[in-house]
């Protein structure tokens, strides 16, 4: 009894801090697209607009939660819900630093994987539920896209898997004792990195929102926390892929061993090299367009699976030899 | 497709100087403007809200209620309504912008014979009401004690609306007419 009350402690600390995360993460993004537009970001909430998130935050939980007449209710309720509770479970297995993770699982990876693919069922829903045009379109084109790049996302960590001999992120960690996995998995690292900016819904990829195109895509109708809730979503996957990608090919909590640079923590290490990849999904969305539809399924099925297969056959090949 | 075309289609050359652009601006001033905490000077002579030029001498409007402002004014915001008094004198009773209308072009300045009408250069007027910007005379002198006061007016007058009597005198003597006002 206590100690599940305990794990359910520990489940709420973590998740919040998570939230906290994520929130600061919309103000960081703001911040680093403001300057590369030569703007400021936001500036009048706080010092520096450091209290923005907050103030964003209780302006969607009072606005009015509007409900399309014609919408699905039951559905419509549940989709963002769904978004969110998918991207904050999948941080249950990601080991902070070395011995901590709120639960150690020997499938890591493909819990994540199949928390992503449950993920893109509230978008999916959410723009079904609508009953909107837009909304629809945008489910749609989230689901094709979602199925195509998921399954390069998963290949790309096959490779990882097998250099490791694990699905287990601590023991994937564990194996880039001598040498991270992006100098013997580059090209594994470049397909993840770009499906994972397309299983997330980001720029250049972000077609089921594709604002120009579809007005806010799957959540055009939603208002208030539930439009909230998918941009909390959003942003914890980011998160959860920006772990990934660390934990899978940097190392994770191991930082360089080297004179001061050993003393640091690994938390410190794993929080700086997430953030990096966080600060790259913002560079590259103050960078590029927006794909256009054709050009994204392409990418996806032309370039980077048989990339990603090419890949698995040349890894196995190594071990082999 | 040459190996030069190919070698930059797989290392994304393009998209990297792309990437290396945006950086560079990452690390480059904003150039945004505060606004309400750091205001902007304007610009000498720009055009704001309207002011009937008090004259120095009387006290009282130097408008005679000719009319013309209100004939060229393209929006038909100026009303001028004028009587008869003592003397067979025009007397302007009434002298009414409606500032909402107003789209600020400064015809009315450039018509005026008397200078009697200027544009100031204060730009931060807002309210709640159309009522507000129904400017009467009383209301566009005191904008002139405002923002045109002293020699401020004048001085716009002298700088910005030709022809003014120096334009029709040789170089020569401008130079020592200004310099005799500098000193």
């Amino acid at each position: 009894m206590a100690e599940s009350l305990w794990i359910a402690l520990k489940v709420f600390i973590f998740a919040n801090i998570i939230m906290l995360h994520v929130a600061y993460a919309v103000y960081f993004e703001r911040k680093v697209i403001g300057h590369m537009q030569a703007r400021m970001g936001p500036m009048r909430v706080g010092w520096h607009g450091l209290l923005q998130p907050i103030a964003d935050g209780i302006k969607l939980f009072f606005k009015e939660d509007i409900i399309p007449s014609q919408a699905d209710r039951a559905i419509f309720y549940i989709a963002p819900v769904i978004g969110v509770v998918a991207a904050v479970s999948s941080f249950a297995v990601i080991p902070l630093w070395e011995g901590f993770s709120i639960a150690d699982l020997n499938i890591g990876i493909l819990y994540i994987l199949a928390l992503s693919s449950v993920g893109a069922y509230s978008v999916i829903l959410g723009g079904w539920s609508s009953n909107s045009k837009y909304s629809f379109l945008g489910g749609l084109r989230s689901s094709a896209q979602v199925i195509s790049y998921e399954i390069a996302l998963g290949l790309s960590l096959v490779g990882v898997m097998m250099l490791a001999g694990s699905a287990n992120l601590r023991d994937i960690v564990n194996a880039q004792a001598d040498g991270w996995f992006i100098w013997t998995q580059p090209v594994g690292f470049f397909v993840f990195l770009m499906a994972a900016i397309a299983e997330t819904n980001r720029l250049p990829f972000d077609l089921p929102e594709a604002e120009t195109e579809l007005v806010a895509g799957y959540c055009t109708e939603y208002s208030g926390m539930r439009f909230g809730l998918f941009f909390m979503a959003e942003y914890a996957g980011m998160f959860v892929m920006s772990s990934l990608a660390t934990l899978c090919f940097f190392g994770g909590w191991r930082g360089i061993d080297f004179w001061i640079f050993s003393k640091i923590p690994g938390i410190v290490w794993f929080l700086i090299k997430v953030y990096a990849f966080i600060f790259f999904y913002f560079w590259i969305r103050a960078t590029l367009p927006r794909y256009r539809y054709d050009q994204l399924m392409n990418l996806g099925w032309k370039l980077f699976l048989p990339l990603a297969l090419a890949n698995i056959a040349f890894t196995g090949l190594l071990k082999l030899l | 497709m040459s190996l030069n075309e190919f070698i930059k289609k797989i290392f994304f050359i393009e998209i990297l100087k792309g990437l290396l652009l945006t950086l560079k601006h990452f690390f480059s001033p904003p150039v945004t403007r505060q606004y309400p905490k750091e205001k902007r000077e304007p610009f000498p002579g720009s055009r704001g809200l309207h002011a009937l030029v008090r004259n120095p001498a009387t006290g009282q409007e130097k408008c005679v209620g000719c009319g013309l402002c209100a004939a060229i004014c393209p929006s038909r915001c100026i009303y001028i309504y004028t009587s008869e008094g003592e003397d067979h004198k025009k007397i302007v009773d009434r002298y009414e912008i409606e500032v909402l209308r107003c789209v600020f072009c400064a015809l009315c300045v450039e018509a005026c014979p008397y200078g009697a009408l200027v544009l100031t250069p204060h730009y931060e007027y807002s309210g709640y009401t159309r009522k507000e910007f129904y400017y009467t005379k009383e209301m566009l002198l005191e904008n002139w004690d405002k923002y045109m006061a002293n020699t401020i007016g004048f001085e716009y007058f002298d700088r910005f609306w030709r022809p003014k009597s120096s334009d029709f005198k040789i170089q020569s003597e401008v130079k020592i007419e200004e310099e005799r006002k500098v000193s």
